[in-house]
């Protein structure tokens, strides 16, 4: 794709999230006319945030596919799958049942823990995979099912344990029913940081297509690499975990997407990734609240509804084609 | 100028094992030179611990007059190029695409492709006469094709040293030879080293040749010094005939009886 495609490319699709993002302020538990919506307190401390909330809830957890399938070479990686997302959730459920919930500089504490057991997550998944040095696709993907169902029962027990039932639907399905502008202000450094670090990254990842061994001689040093993104990854996963539950499979559905579309070249794969991603969770989130109306989907459901039969012909096409 | 300088070599997979057993010798500018020797006597080995794939145990290895040690990957990159005998080929890639690769060395964090890569991505394309499938894509390409693709990627890192492993054992005998020559007309500035099992076209192309048997270099030399049925014997353990052609004095050609 040239840059001059690329950046129409683009420029569309901002476009197209614009006004994605524009109708979705629309519905809800109630439809409102355009001409209603200004200075109504719904919209603006309702259904704005929220819709804000699901398009960096997108980007992050989008990104952390994109990075995770370049970075270790596996085209099924993906924050949930690998049990990163719920590792995180773990942190993030700790950290609010021991009220260890505060401010500090203007970070909040809640996706730190996150980030930590996310980190931990990924370190544990990544290592039990690992045979000979090599980490197989197939057992990495194991591992973190392995992994994520672990920790889906200590979050669970913990959540038991410290109270409030209802609260588990709200990590293990998935929700973006508490965005509030304060969440948004929560993730924000993370998305753009992420985004920063994944775009300054992409020569990296273009250069491991071709594997480690040539990514070395070409000047890679792929240790490093490798923690610096994996850390990234780890940190958004975290981000969108601690403010919205465990939403799976957007991290793996859109990479792979938008790799068929326009090709592996990060410089392209990880804007085009980002923005899809965004307009993807501004849509789900939409059908969330609107398609059993007033009644409200998780948007974690959505997601696992369409997300899981992804999963499963992917892994059926790999085994067809031998690889 | 010598580009590559080597001495008393000693690297492999098990410190107490060596598979390189103290390999010295040296490669000046524009030299083609063939490393030669039976499976297993060590010839990826010594490419790999050059480039940087492989850490030595001792020696050392000398690159345009820095210690490999002394260089940090990147600079390693810009100096010494590397074509594995199988390269992967990226699903979704142009050719033009898989040779900006080779530009990764000189990308700086927080900028991208700038005139001087394009120009020497035209440049490698030119180079290995492949601008005719600049805009295809790889897995679309031959076996040869491919191959000479894989080179330009690995010369539009503009490399002094450029490191091929066998770069002619997946072809037929028509793409055997034509990689050898181009390889031949891209040694101006630069020097190549390359594995062969075949010692015809070794002999016929490379200006240099080192034969290597279990790790230790047991000849070294031009085509005519160490292409003998003597070598031969030494390193295969295969009785052979060596003729040379009454016209062309150089090309040699090593026939089985």
């Amino acid at each position: 794709m040239s840059n001059k495609a690329g950046r129409s490319t683009l420029l569309l699709l901002a476009l197209i999230l614009v006004v994605a993002m524009f109708l979705s302020l629309l519905f809800g538990s109630v439809f409102m006319m355009p001409s209603k919506l200004w200075g109504s307190e719904i919209l603006w401390q309702i259904r704005f945030p929220r819709v804000v909330l699901a398009a960096l809830i997108g980007l992050l957890l989008s990104l952390s596919g994109v990075i995770l399938q370049g970075i270790l070479r596996n085209p099924l990686a993906d924050p949930y799958v690998l049990g990163i997302s719920a590792g995180g959730a773990v942190g993030a459920a700790l950290s609010i049942a021991l009220g260890a919930h505060f401010v500090l500089f203007g970070i909040s504490s809640v996706p730190v823990s996150a980030f930590i057991f996310a980190m931990l997550a990924v370190f544990v998944v990544y290592k039990l995979s690992q045979v000979a040095g090599k980490s197989a696709p197939e057992t990495l993907i194991l591992a973190g099912v392995a992994l994520s169902a672990f920790a889906s029962a200590i979050l669970s027990l913990i959540i038991i344990l410290t109270g409030n039932l209802q609260t588990i639907y709200f990590w293990l399905l998935g929700s973006l029913s508490s965005a509030s502008w304060s969440n948004v202000l929560t993730v924000i450094p993370y998305a753009l940081v992420g985004l920063g670090i994944a775009y300054f990254f992409s020569k990296e990842l273009n250069a491991l297509l071709l594997g480690e061994e040539m990514a070395v001689t070409l000047g890679v040093e792929v240790e490093k690499t490798r923690t610096i993104l994996i850390t990234a990854a780890s940190l958004m996963t975290a981000a969108a975990v601690s403010v919205a539950g465990l939403i799976g499979f957007v991290g793996l559905i859109i990479p792979h997407w938008i790799r068929l579309l326009i090709g592996p070249n990060h410089r392209m794969l990880i804007p085009v990734s980002a923005l899809s991603g965004m307009l993807l969770m501004v849509l789900a989130d939409t059908l969330s609240r609107t398609i059993l109306s007033p009644l409200e989907i998780p948007i974690g459901i959505i997601m696992a509804l369409v997300g899981a039969p992804f999963f499963l012909y992917l892994l059926r096409r790999r085994r067809m084609e031998g690889k | 100028m010598n580009v590559l300088e080597v001495e008393g070599l000693v690297c492999g997979y098990n410190p107490k094992k060596p598979t390189i057993k103290g390999a010295t010798f040296s490669v000046k500018e524009g030299e083609f030179v063939g490393i030669v020797g039976p499976n297993g006597s060590g010839k990826t080995t010594l490419l790999r611990a050059i480039v940087g794939l492989l850490e030595k145990d001792q020696g050392s290895i000398v690159i345009s007059n820095h210690r490999i040690e002394n260089l940090t990957r990147r600079e390693l990159a810009r100096r010494v190029a590397f074509v594995p005998q199988l390269m992967e080929p990226v699903d979704g890639f142009t050719v033009r695409e898989l040779v900006l690769l080779g530009r990764t060395p000189y990308f700086e964090r927080f900028s991208f492709e700038n005139a001087d890569d394009h120009d020497a991505v035209s440049w490698a394309i030119e180079e290995l006469q492949i601008e005719k499938l600049k805009d295809r894509p790889i897995t679309e390409l031959s076996g040869g094709e491919f191959q000479r693709v894989a080179i330009a990627r690995a010369l539009a890192q503009e490399p002094q040293l450029l490191m091929l492993d066998e770069p002619t054992s997946h072809l037929d005998i028509r793409y055997q030879v034509n990689i050898c020559k181009l390889l031949k007309r891209l040694r101006n500035h630069r020097s190549i080293i390359a594995t062969f099992h075949d010692l015809n076209l070794a002999s016929r192309f490379c200006s240099q040749l080192i034969l290597l048997k279990n790790g230790e270099l047991i000849a070294r030399g031009t085509p005519e010094e160490v292409v003998t049925p003597e070598n031969i014997w030494k390193a295969y353990r295969i009785k052979a005939l060596v003729k040379n052609d009454n016209e062309k004095k150089k090309t040699r050609y090593v026939l089985l009886p």
